[in-house]
């Protein structure tokens, strides 16, 4: 009844005479589609514009439409498309987005199309597949590119400081005193009255340049916080990944790692929490050499070296307790929503993007992200090496089988806001890190 | 009197004290607009631009090249800002004028006359104050798409351009103010209640529907969400949604400052503009307004 | 809620004619036909986007819900969870915080700064000026002032520091709900102002006169003329301010998005965050409902205060 009211109300208006100028797309004639597409990453749209163009030119029946939202709308304009129908045919997915909207069959399973065209999921760095395929074991998506962490630092605070740069490539840290990582940050710290982290007379209520910035407290997921170290130190998020049942914030490991990392903001080596939360982020704070190094993901890279008055390079991510260094694995892939009008062409041009004529021949050259095809790798650190930018510090976790898969599981948003709010207490040193146990059970609550 | 005159330069003071703070973030935003993205955290208090260049202008207006926007810590939008500020002006204007003229209406049938259940459907139009726009969005979006209006001028002005409870309230309380020995002159002189509407009631508060048709034009211009919505294709596409890319570009990565902040002050700027040039004869109108 | 809201008291609306006791048809029927015509676009665009919407957020408050696929029907469960949940408290805590500092700054400064020029200026470039910051979207407000404020690089704690004093983290637990309250007065301040300087420009100036001749001071005029005569106006601005003051959310999610510990987990950003990012449709209809009454009886409250129906502007 209130429909029909709102039609009637609306028709009124319609017959009043306000001017339209409306425009619909023209439905499709014979073989012919066009693919709506939509990403979020604005800095990545002209990279695949030209794979639309490469696809188009392969598939002269195919059209490609590229929308691009910024993050914060994409997901609200993602959500409000699905509820009322016009959803794009194919989106750049996130892994903790997809396993709801999947669960709630907003996404089209590619298990047949991947079967009849026999896609060969091997040639993708190892474990990048298996993010896209859910409890149930359908697979939703076909990895695009990937990425890991490494430390970004600053040059000229690295050479005043008398370190080499030999020496940030061989750091190791553990739980108990830090080890050589800590040292380096403890030298790299200055005070307002120029002295360093490590002498006598440091005033760590007056730092000048902090040895490590901080992206805050990371939550349950620390990718670029804590979990190169946590994983260093032997600690794995759940009980099996993907889709744990249960997770494993209360194992000492993790506490012991966490007290480490946090006892730097004590020492006056990392900002406080509160001087995080007022900061508009890290990347300025860096540029203003507030900073000397950070830990930070691969798909920052090119905005670090393209500050105007810092030099930077990479460090690998310091090896730890069992030896060996570690870094999460993570990266995107496309979806297919449910609802589309086009599979077979959505297909197609989800298989093209996740093809080495995309990601080899196009992407790489980019020199933006990692393709998430293992011969494209090499061509992108290339193309970053010609822009001046060693980027091995990343990929040595893949030479070295030292990356590991970045968690995906259920109730993630829940799991975060738990998180959230017990790391945000442990990091403003409102509670002790035994403060995990009891979010470790809320979480493990959550998968009865 | 001397002590007068003392208030009066205290006032002034302080009125000078609030134009500083008032008008200070837009002089840091006039000087970051003017600066490379990428030098700002170097020259973070810099008081002038820091390595001034036009290139976030160019940006804004779909100038410069990827590889140019791109080294200065921007991107590419293609922008076709006239384009833009015409949609900005119809949607803009069709929605002032639509909402201002059908909310008087409402806000005199709900202060000058009488009628029962006048007072009970009011309370209800005021409620409505307090429903968060997350329940509004969502249905109004669904039914602008059934009603087949996605990416038209309509369908971005319809959900405000009958009545919106602020506007209805706005009016009625200024109407409630209004002396009724005036109207009733005019009833007694024989004017119907269309009549005392167009002739008396609304010449009587140009002051207040003037200060109305501002705001609602500067919330219409500045609305952001619904347009995006509802209008991306670039013949509708407004201002705000134009320069949306902006805003929000990498989830973890720095936003381009100076890209931004031009787009603030490219997108204010028609406004600014347009209260310069009919600003005067609004301001005028209300100077002549008030109760006789 | 009653019709009461509207006609607090007893005595009549000024302008409008004291309800004679009804005798006929047609005067129980007033001006009905005239009222509906003159009501009715009007009506019609609250039924379909206002009303509509807020009675399928009512429904969806019994529903589990999570926005992808249908309802279903669970009863008042949302609302026994809601009075279980710590957030929830919190979240109208520090909502109430933000509300009584945001209000209080915004209508004094607005206050001041209306009387101020109505008597000193009739400047085009001042109420220009002071009208400014409300031109600029309310995410952008958020975002330069974040920057300005920044710890480390913002041009405000670095002139801190300039003086002589300590840096302040402003958006640190201490400082968040104080400084959004304090963003948000500066870009409503000047459009308040503008609200009750409409307000002042109705009272007539031989009311003015009249106190003048009384040898009333400023002071006194102001307290036992000028406000008396705006109590429509203020009443207005008292609720729409509190009103959109409990809704606060841009600024939040553009600065501390609801940290540092859910400091600033104001109950609007508790509700979008249930909807949209943890797919909890059903439980932020709940929440939203207990919020809107909760607004409606703070705007009864006021209404009923206020006495809004009428001003003390009687018929010459």
């Amino acid at each position: 009844m209130k429909r029909s009211l709102a039609v009637a109300g609306a028709a009124v208006l319609l017959l009043t005479g306000c001017g339209t100028s409306g425009s619909s797309e023209p439905a499709a004639a014979g073989g012919a589609a066009t693919i709506d597409y939509w990403l979020w990453d604005v800095g990545q749209q002209p990279q695949y514009q030209a794979c639309a163009d490469a696809f188009h030119k392969a598939n002269p029946q195919y059209t490609v439409k590229i929308t691009q939202y910024g993050w914060d709308d994409y997901w609200n304009t993602l959500t409000t498309a699905f509820v009322s129908g016009t959803a794009p045919d194919v989106f750049t997915g996130h892994l903790s987005r997809y396993p709801e909207f999947a669960a709630q069959g907003q996404l089209m399973p590619l298990d047949d199309f991947v079967a009849k065209d026999k896609v060969d999921l091997s040639i993708y760095q190892d474990g990048l597949a298996d993010l896209w395929v859910t409890k149930d074991g359908k697979r939703y998506g076909l990895p695009k590119d990937f990425d890991t962490v490494a430390v970004i630092y600053n040059t000229e605070k690295l050479k005043e400081a008398g370190i080499k740069p030999e020496e940030m490539a061989e750091l190791s840290w553990n739980p108990q005193d830090g080890g050589t990582y800590e040292k380096v940050i403890a030298h790299l710290t200055v005070d307002k009255n120029g002295k360093r982290g490590d002498e006598p007379g440091f005033d760590k209520t007056k730092v000048a340049t902090y040895g490590i910035g901080s992206n805050g407290s990371g939550a349950g997921f620390g990718q670029t916080e804590w979990s190169m170290y946590t994983m260093s130190n032997g600690w794995q998020y759940g009980d099996q990944n993907p889709w744990p049942t249960k997770f494993n914030y209360a194992d000492p490991k993790f506490k012991e790692t966490i007290k480490w990392f946090t006892g730097l903001i004590d020492k006056g080596y990392m900002p406080s929490l509160d001087i995080v939360n007022s900061g508009v982020g890290m990347i300025d704070a860096y540029g203003a050499g507030k900073y000397a190094m950070v830990t930070e993901g691969s798909w920052n890279t090119k905005t670090f070296f393209s500050l105007k008055d810092v030099k930077s390079a990479i460090a690998p991510t310091p090896i730890g307790p069992t030896g060996k260094r570690a870094s999460l694995l993570n990266g995107l892939a496309d979806n297919i929503t449910a609802g589309t009008d086009n599979p077979e062409a959505s297909w197609a041009w989800v298989k093209f993007l996740a093809s080495p004529a995309c990601q080899e021949e196009i992407v790489a050259k980019e020199a933006t992200v990692f393709p998430a095809i293992k011969t494209a790798t090499v061509k992108a650190e290339k193309a970053f090496a010609e822009a001046g930018i060693d980027v091995k510090p990343f990929t040595i976790h893949v030479d070295e089988k030292t990356t590991h898969l970045a968690p995906i599981a259920e109730h993630w948003a829940d799991i975060t806001a738990t998180m959230t709010e017990t790391m945000d207490s442990i990091f403003s040193f409102k509670s002790d890190v035994n403060a995990l146990d009891q979010a470790n059970a809320t979480v493990n609550g959550l998968f009865g | 009197m001397g002590s007068i005159r003392w208030g009066r330069v205290a006032g002034w003071a302080v009125l000078v004290v609030v134009m500083l703070v008032t008008l200070f973030p837009f002089y840091w935003m006039l000087r970051t607009s003017f600066s490379n993205t990428r030098a700002l955290a170097g020259g973070a208090s810099d008081l002038l631009p820091v390595d001034f260049t036009l290139g976030a202008y160019r940006r804004v207006l779909g100038l410069s090249t990827t590889a140019e926007a791109i080294a200065e810590g921007g991107s590419s939008g293609t922008v076709s800002f006239w384009l833009y500020l015409r949609n900005s002006i119809v949607v803009s204007t069709v929605t002032t004028l639509g909402q201002v003229f059908f909310s008087s209406m409402a806000a005199y049938a709900f202060s000058r006359l009488r009628w029962p259940g006048r007072n009970a459907l009011f309370t209800v139009f005021v409620t409505a104050l307090m429903v968060p726009p997350i329940f509004t969005t969502l249905p109004n979006f669904v039914l602008v798409k059934d009603l087949g209006l996605l990416n038209t001028y309509l369908g971005i002005v319809l959900p405000h351009l009958l009545m919106t409870p602020f506007a209805v309230f706005f009016l009625r309380q200024f109407f409630l103010g209004i002396n009724a020995s005036v109207e009733e002159a005019a009833r007694i002189d024989g004017a119907g209640h269309v009549r005392t509407f167009f002739r008396i009631v609304l010449p009587m508060s140009k002051g207040p529907i003037a200060t109305l048709a501002i705001l609602t034009y500067i919330t219409s211009w500045n609305d952001y969400f619904w347009p995006l919505l509802v209008g991306k294709a670039e013949n509708v596409r407004v201002l705000t949604v134009a320069l949306g890319i902006f805003r929000s570009q990498t989830p973890q990565g720095s936003p381009d400052w100076a890209g931004l902040m031009a787009a603030t002050l490219f997108a204010a700027l028609p406004i600014m503009v347009l209260f310069a040039v009919l600003g005067r004869r609004v301001i005028d109108s209300i100077g002549y307004t008030g109760v006789k | 809620m009653t019709s009461d809201t509207v006609r607090a008291a007893p005595r009549a609306t000024p302008g409008t004619v004291p309800d004679p006791p009804p005798r006929s048809l047609r005067q129980r029927l007033g001006d009905l036909p005239v009222a509906i015509m003159f009501v009715l676009p009007a009506t019609i665009g609250f039924a379909v986007f206002y009303l509509w919407p807020a009675l399928r957020g009512a429904y969806l408050s019994l529903t589990k819900f999570n926005v992808l696929t249908p309802p279903t029907f669970i009863g008042l469960e949302n609302y026994e969870r809601l009075f279980g949940d710590r957030l929830f408290w919190n979240a109208l805590k520090v909502t109430a915080e933000y509300v009584v500092l945001n209000i209080v700054t915004q209508t004094v400064a607005a206050m001041l700064l209306a009387v101020l020029m109505y008597r000193l200026t009739k400047s085009m470039v001042v109420r220009g000026v002071v009208l400014l910051p409300y031109l600029v979207a309310n995410v952008v407000v958020a975002l330069v002032w974040y920057w300005m404020l920044d710890f480390q690089i913002g041009v405000v704690n670095n002139m801190i520091e300039w003086l002589g004093l300590d840096r302040v983290a402003f958006f640190g637990s201490d400082w968040a709900i104080p400084t959004i309250a304090g963003i948000n007065t500066w870009r409503h301040t000047g459009y308040t102002a503008l609200l009750i300087f409409a307000g002042l420009q109705m009272i007539p100036p031989s009311v003015y006169e009249a106190a003048s001749i009384d040898g009333a001071s400023e002071w006194k005029t102001f307290w036992r003329v000028t406000l008396p005569l705006l109590r429509p106006v203020m009443a207005l601005v008292m609720v729409l301010s509190v009103i959109g003051s409990f809704q606060v959310f841009d600024t939040i999610a553009v600065t501390t998005a609801g940290g540092p510990i859910n400091a600033t987990r104001v109950i609007y950003f508790y509700i979008y965050d249930m909807a949209f990012n943890r797919f909890n449709f059903g439980y932020a209809a709940a929440l939203s409902s207990v919020l809107f009454v909760l607004l409606a009886g703070i705007a009864y409250l006021q209404l009923r205060l206020s006495r809004a129906g009428e001003s003390d502007l009687r018929g010459s």
